[in-house]
């Protein structure tokens, strides 16, 4: 344990932390890549929720798989449950979406495609796009 | 210039280790390596959305900001939240929403 005098102060009176901001070139982040797919065959269980909870709770998914209200002409209620890798490798063939019909499996998968990083489901999608050993 | 914004901090799970931030993105699943001031970014950005001259007055109360170049601090941060938006540990706002139907 550390002595008391150690102890950083806090509250209002604390001491500010010192933060060098450095040169605006000089890049702060490095990303670990996943490599899963080729490695591990458990990836097949992962899931991508349609859509993304975080960005469109409630909304429906057009035909572009684009996020749009409930109910607008055109698009498709999503699923109850997210999406497994399993299926979406089929339906990466061409297989319709278990309970989906073809329209909306496409649509489903049109969303899939438009995945960006950071968004639920990326990593799983990305890994099943990996070539397989 | 932009406003971001950042994932709630529970969507985060961070190791400081040396120096470096080792940062698990809970929704993406994919783990980044911060140095700073990228994670006192994300940091400050939690308080709320921002733009880079926000977020360096926000840094400013909460850190003594090194290289004495304040006035460059906003260009600084700026290039920083691209880097930070390239990898999807911040979204221009109102929201990654933008994004999908960009």
């Amino acid at each position: 344990m550390p002595p008391a005098g150690d102890v950083p102060p806090s509250g209002a009176g604390a001491t500010r932390r010192r933060l060098m901001l450095g040169a605006a070139a000089a890049s702060t982040v490095v990303t670990i890549r996943p490599a899963l797919a080729a490695t591990v065959g458990s990836v097949m269980n992962c899931e991508v929720p349609v859509p993304d909870p975080r960005l469109g709770a409630g909304k429906w998914i057009d035909g572009r798989g684009q996020l749009v209200d409930a109910g607008t002409a055109g698009s498709f209620r999503p699923p109850n449950r997210p999406l497994k890798a399993e299926d979406i490798r089929k339906a990466m063939q061409g297989a319709n979406f278990p309970g989906a019909d073809y329209e909306t499996s496409r649509a489903y998968m049109a969303y899939i495609r438009k995945l960006q990083n950071g968004m639920s489901g990326f990593t799983c999608y990305q890994s099943l796009q990996m070539p397989r050993a | 210039m932009p406003v971001y914004r950042v994932d709630p901090p529970a969507c985060r799970l961070s190791v400081e280790a040396e120096g470096m931030t080792l940062l698990y993105h809970r929704p993406s699943g994919i783990t980044h390596v911060l140095l700073p001031p990228a994670p006192e970014i994300l940091t400050a950005l939690a308080d709320g959305p921002a733009d880079p001259a926000t977020l360096a007055a926000r840094l400013a109360v909460s850190h003594a900001i090194g290289d004495g170049d304040g006035e460059d601090a906003a260009a600084v941060i700026a290039a920083r939240l691209g880097e930070l938006a390239a990898v999807g540990l911040v979204a221009v706002a109102p929201g990654i929403g933008g994004r999908v139907a960009g």
